[in-house]
């Protein structure tokens, strides 16, 4: 029943390998779900949906806590927590929008220990940084299961989360390096340290004359699930890197959006500063390019 | 379910739930009041500890991984006979007010101030500072004794 609690504190196993954990997630029934840094699960309770009745913990698993940078990609393990992630990105131009989710999201203490993973499976956090940035660089999703592992891409792993997740762990991201430069833009309503209101991602190819060529924009915390912004991705092709003009653009394409209601934000407020978002974000890859 | 950790470099075995918030160990089991549960969601940074030398909100982390780590908390990083640095420079620039966020004020900024860890300029200090609220002081006067400590060490 949901928001009420289990009669007996929930059971944790911590393995020390994929393998290990796959086994406890099955030896536990399908109410099991696995533990990564906790900043979400902690607060169960306070969300009146109490605790799954077992965890399986993933900090011991080293396979899950490794990045890869070739020529070509960028591996990232799902429990890479998002201290390392910005750390390990600096410099890279491509995924300036990842490195920046990662290293202003939360605050110090709680990047020190929220995962990538968490990230993308914690279910109802619509304010989550990495989803829009990880949209906007056209990432990959590797799902590891009992008899298979799969990538799928990150829009249809949002679209069809509880059922890849059922018995399996997300066990690492793919993101293709493309040389387009990539910015994020998040509003929170302080100036750090509380969720944003509001986020546009944003990845472009551009021209030698500073045009846009064709975008990826992915738009976070406005609805319950991160989503790309595909009208205004056709309408910035070819535009100059102008932020003000990409702004007027944007504000005649925001009728598709229903923002969402919670206490710290209207709906109607979420979708109204979007077209500001997008100006910062083009200004973003106007200083990069 | 026993689970063994270093609390204040004392190996202690603690016997709960895995999913206990380490926060109620250290009040409920070890009497270490100093870490306070506050928000519970990790904003307000009044139960900061260090696991393992990291700056880290025990409201969020469950007791089970704490597991074989070394938690120090405030009682462990200071001292009233002789303050250490960061508090002699909080009582200095008369930075503390009503002492709810003291405790995890001070566990922060021992890590910010030790070398290595935080560029010593008012910026940095307040980003290393976001996940711990104070909402009597300003902020400024804690940041000048932060810099001080900075300041003054070899």
């Amino acid at each position: 029943m949901p928001g009420m609690l289990p009669m007996t504190a929930p059971s944790v196993a911590m393995p020390t390998s994929l393998t290990e954990a796959l086994g406890a997630l099955a030896d536990h029934g399908p109410g099991a779900v696995p533990l990564a840094g906790g900043t979400w699960i902690m607060r169960s309770p306070l969300r009146r949906e109490g605790f799954a009745p077992a965890y399986v913990g993933l900090s011991r698993v080293a396979e899950l806590g490794k990045i890869n940078v070739t020529p070509d990609t960028i591996e990232i393990g799902a429990a890479v927590t998002h201290a390392r992630l910005a750390e390990a990105l600096e410099g890279l131009p491509e995924v300036a929008a990842l490195a920046f989710a990662a290293g202003n999201s939360a605050n110090p203490a709680i990047r020190n220990v929220a995962t990538l993973g968490g990230n993308l499976c914690a279910r109802g956090f619509a304010a989550a940084d990495l989803v829009p940035a990880l949209l906007c660089l056209d990432a990959l999703v590797e799902v590891a299961g009992a008899s298979a592992t799969n990538r799928v891409g990150l829009a249809d792993f949002l679209m069809h989360r509880d059922r890849l997740l059922q018995g399996s762990v997300l066990t690492r991201m793919i993101l293709p390096r493309c040389g387009r430069p990539s910015a994020h833009a998040r509003l929170p309503l302080r100036k750090a340290g509380d969720y944003p209101v509001a986020i546009v991602s944003m990845a472009a190819g551009i021209d030698g004359s500073g045009r846009i060529e064709t975008s990826r924009i992915a738009v976070g915390s406005v609805e319950p699930v991160a989503r790309r912004w595909t009208a205004l991705e056709d309408a910035l092709a070819g535009q100059p890197l102008d932020p003000a003009r990409a702004s007027d653009i944007a504000r005649s394409l925001t009728t598709g959006f229903s923002g969402r209601e919670a206490v710290e934000a209207p709906g109607w407020y979420r979708v109204q500063v979007l077209p500001t978002l997008v100006g910062r974000a083009v200004a973003a890859l106007a200083s990069q390019a | 379910m026993t689970i063994r950790l270093t609390v204040n470099g004392e190996e202690r075995d603690i016997a709960a739930a895995p999913m206990t918030p380490l926060v109620d160990v250290l009040r409920d089991t070890l009497h270490l009041t100093g870490a306070k549960p506050v928000c519970r969601e990790g904003f307000c940074g009044a139960c900061m500890v260090l696991v393992d030398a990291v700056p880290t909100v025990s409201c969020l982390t469950p007791l089970v991984l704490a597991q074989g780590r070394d938690v120090e908390t405030v009682e462990g990083l200071t001292s009233a006979d002789s303050p250490m640095p960061v508090q002699a420079a909080l009582e200095e620039h008369d930075a503390v007010q009503c002492g709810m966020c003291f405790p995890g004020m001070v566990v922060t900024l021992t890590h910010l101030t030790t070398a290595g860890r935080c560029e010593p300029s008012r910026e940095a200090v307040k980003a290393g500072l976001v996940g711990n609220v104070c909402r009597c002081t300003g902020y400024e006067r804690i940041v000048d004794a932060a810099l001080a400590v900075m300041e003054d060490r070899p």
